[in-house]
């Protein structure tokens, strides 16, 4: 397959908006095409297949949303046809739709961020359902007993041979720390304060099991860094809170070519104020920080107006959000593992907090100099659904549309962030690189988020032209063009054709395969045998994610060995 | 004021959904336009001519001047008048379940028997039945945080159980009795039964159900006085304090 004329963008490779050929063969880009395909780009934005590196798309809570939402399910309804299988939900789609929407917006890989070894099958069978999409799913470790047992003890090795075994045990990708100590506070209607606040029964810090986990995670050379929910997450002054804890592993390296620490949704971790009366942003310290920190990357955690599904392993987060808002609540508890958390809510334009929240988020992407530090998610479904990126693009091209959008919102959203101020537009290529090129390099995939040879045949192709189009006047058009992908070509196959699709293939799992020594996997395995005898409620030979759950996998080696 | 005649043509051995019958849809349409307004009858798609004879006025117009006059049995023919904002409805016998759904404006009268969640999520406008309705009647369908937000439903017969469950608005009277939990998390609607009704005002918030007949009263209510309704006197409660609740129910005669 050719792709012939497009304007391409694909900073990885350092094209800014260049007229060139694409060629595609067996699924991926290639000097030269043997067969005689050819898309006529023309006139169009070319650009590598979208990748989200953190939403919630799949897990048993996830599926805790659909069930205590019958009414989204009713939103977005589509009848199924001849090719595709029907379609609810908006905050909460079905697994179709999940891959289907995914893929009209010329995303073509998703990670779930948030999975418990435990229930990592769930996970894995709702994977295996949303159609199209690479993807892969990242394990929760910062509340587990035997990461907290390790780090107690100061044993590294084995933390770093529990880690493994717990990626392999969940075919988990990443290292996922949310809310580190207080998941397990909560389990006794506790939680931490702050990153020195102990946690009951186990005499470890968060500040210890942050660090503990970085070290192992660089000591394993995993593909991604550690990727981190902040303490005191949602909480007025929480500021603090994540620039303390950012300087408390200012010392640690990466040991690959990346982040040594991703900080996720930082928009839920980005305020000031004594409470919710003076709450205020703080997205510009954070920013400035980030600006002299080159090693940490952040997403943005975009905050979309309208429904949304909170969903989160930091369950004491969850039943603040239930308790202040009277919403329906969900409160789980994974045995020695996490808790988590559902709550539904809406976000209103003239709510003050909302509307600084919203500020919030825009103010952080556009503070922050460098592209590659800052991606952009909504952290779906939480900020709001994924289905709202060509939105948020559009808010980060043009000075405009955020000034028409601030015009419909409480007042407090102008006054107690410096939006208003932020003259800043992104362009197309910082656009590529938030949405596609940096997502691919703080993740670690180095066939994703870019078309130089070698690459996945992952493209989108947009009909706009970067040459004609002003996106900061013209924001309505940038929104509709990539609501709607003209193209998307998913492992050199078209998927979507005029906005709409035209083959829905299986997407692949990505899952991390770490080597360990012998002793230190020998020790871990001891210490498993006596917890699954003593508390789990389940074998432990009943406890691995099978083979058999993902069909399709793309192993990735990493280790000490 | 245009007429559209609408009468099955057969009786319904499953359900229609009928969601195109409607002042909002039919009246800028041509009869034989009308007729190709796709329904499902089950699980098989079909056309509105399909299923019903059509007759009446041909020009198309306004939907406020327009009346629809439903004969036969649409005991089975669901969503009638969904979402309308005007115009006039008006069956001769029964309709089927999800009558009024989310309208907003017009007015909808039944001559015969109402099914399940008559008015559900209703905004405005007015449904008047001269028979009995069923289940959830100004009720949110299931998940929703609020069921009617305004407009007028009112019951000459009696009415089935959760009665305007999560009712945030609006009015709703029954002349005859009200089944189990009439009112049940009410936020700010207003409930007249004038017979009787079992456990009203359940995790009622604010609002005021008015209870004519018989009623046996949560325990979470407290009583407050006698007062003068229509001259009849009834006893006033608050609650329900379960939820912190400010509800007022009024209520005739108590059921031990």
């Amino acid at each position: 397959m050719i792709i012939e004329g497009g304007i391409v963008y694909d900073p990885r490779n350092g094209i800014l908006g260049e007229e060139m050929e694409i060629s595609i063969e067996d699924g991926r880009v290639v000097e030269e095409s043997r067969d005689g395909d050819k898309i006529d780009a023309r006139g169009m934005l070319v650009m590598p297949g979208g990748l989200d590196a953190h939403a919630h798309i799949a897990g048993a809570k996830v599926n805790t949303g659909r069930i205590m939402r019958p009414e989204d399910g009713r939103r977005g309804t589509e009848a199924r046809t001849k090719l595709l299988r029907p379609q609810t939900g908006y905050t909460v789609p079905n697994c179709y739709a999940i891959g289907y929407r995914y893929a009209r917006l010329g995303y073509t890989t998703a990670f779930e961020a948030a999975t418990p070894i435990l229930e990592a099958r769930n996970t894995h069978e709702e994977l295996e359902e949303i159609p199209i999409v690479d993807k892969g799913a990242l394990t929760l470790f910062g509340n587990n007993w035997e990461v907290l047992e390790c780090v107690r003890d100061g044993d590294l090795g084995k933390l770093a041979a529990f880690v493994a075994w717990g990626l392999r045990a969940s075919r988990g990708y990443g290292v996922k720390v949310v809310n580190p100590g207080g998941g397990e506070a909560w389990g006794f209607g506790g939680n931490v304060k702050g990153i020195d606040d102990p946690v009951p029964n186990f005499d470890v810090t968060p500040r210890q099991i942050i660090r503990g986990l970085m070290r192992a995670n660089e000591a394993l050379g995993l593909p991604h860094s550690v990727h981190l929910h902040t303490n005191n997450l949602g909480k007025p002054g929480n500021y603090e809170t994540t620039l303390e804890t950012l300087r408390a592993v200012e010392d640690i390296a990466a040991s690959r070519d990346r982040q040594v620490l991703h900080v996720t949704h930082m928009q839920f971790s980005a305020y000031g104020g004594t409470g919710w009366r003076d709450f205020e942003s703080k997205a510009p310290e954070i920013a400035d920080y980030f600006n002299r920190h080159q090693q940490f990357t952040m997403d943005m955690g975009q905050l979309i107006f309208g429904s949304a599904t909170t969903m989160t392993a930091d369950a004491p987060l969850e039943y603040g959000n239930a308790r202040l808002l009277k919403a329906k609540w969900s409160n789980h508890d994974i045995e020695l593992e996490e808790s988590s958390g559902v709550v539904p809510l809406v976000y209103g334009r003239k709510m003050p907090i909302n509307a600084i929240q919203w500020a919030i988020g825009l103010e952080l992407a556009l503070l922050t100099e460098d592209p590659w530090q800052m991606i952009m998610t909504t952290d779906h479904p939480n900020g709001g659904p994924f289905v709202n990126y060509p939105e948020v693009v559009a808010l980060l091209m043009s000075r405009p549309k955020r000034e028409e959008e601030l015009k419909t919102l409480h007042e407090l959203a102008s006054k107690r962030s410096s939006l208003p101020s932020i003259e800043r537009e992104m362009g197309w290529n910082d656009i590529a690189i938030v949405t596609r090129a940096g997502p691919a390099k703080i993740l670690g995939l180095e066939e994703k988020g870019h078309l130089g040879m070698g690459a996945d045949g992952d493209v989108s192709i947009y009909d706009i032209d970067p040459e004609k189009v002003d996106p900061s006047k013209d924001h309505e058009k940038v929104k509709a063009a990539l609501s709607r992908a003209k193209y998307t070509i998913k492992g050199g196959e078209v998927v979507v054709r005029n906005g709409e699709l035209v083959a829905v293939p299986q997407g692949r799992t990505y899952w991390v395969e770490a080597s360990v020594p012998e002793d230190e996997a020998a020790k871990v395995r001891a210490d498993l045998v006596d917890k699954f005898a003593k508390y789990y409620s389940i074998q432990i030979s009943n406890y691995m994610v099978q083979d058999a759950y993902v069909t399709s996998p793309r192993i990735v080696r990493a280790g000490v060995i | 004021m245009r007429e559209i005649r609408i009468e099955p043509r057969r009786k319904f051995l499953v359900p229609v959904e009928a969601e195109g019958i409607s002042p909002d849809v039919l009246a800028p349409l041509t009869l034989e336009e009308i007729g190709r307004i796709e329904v499902w009858e089950g699980n098989r798609r079909s056309v509105l001519s399909d299923l019903f004879a059509l007759s009446g006025d041909d020009v198309p117009g306004e939907a406020a001047d327009a009346r629809i006059l439903l004969s036969g049995d649409f005991s089975r023919v669901k969503r009638i008048g969904e979402k309308m904002t005007s115009g006039m409805i008006e069956a001769g016998g029964d309709v089927g379940m999800h009558a009024g759904n989310g309208m907003a404006g017009g007015e909808i009268e039944i001559a015969g028997r109402a099914g399940d969640w008559l008015g559900r999520e209703m905004r405005g406008g007015k449904i008047n039945v001269s028979g009995d309705a069923g289940d959830y009647v100004g009720a949110g369908y299931r998940g929703e945080s609020c069921g009617m937000r305004g407009g007028e439903i009112r019951i000459e017969g009696s009415a089935g159980d959760y009665l305007g469950e999560h009712l945030c608005g609006g009015k709703i009277t029954v002349l005859g009795d009200a089944g189990d939990f009439p009112g049940i998390a009410n936020r700010g609607g207003v409930i007249v039964i004038g017979g009787n009704a079992h456990l009203p005002g359940a995790e009622m918030a604010s609002g005021a159900i008015t209870v004519f007949g018989r009623a046996r009263v949560l325990p979470s209510y407290q009583y407050q006085e006698t007062v003068e309704i229509d001259g009849q006197s009834l006893k006033k409660f608050l609650g329900d304090l379960v939820d912190g609740g400010k509800g007022e129910l009024y209520v005739a005669s108590m059921e031990a």
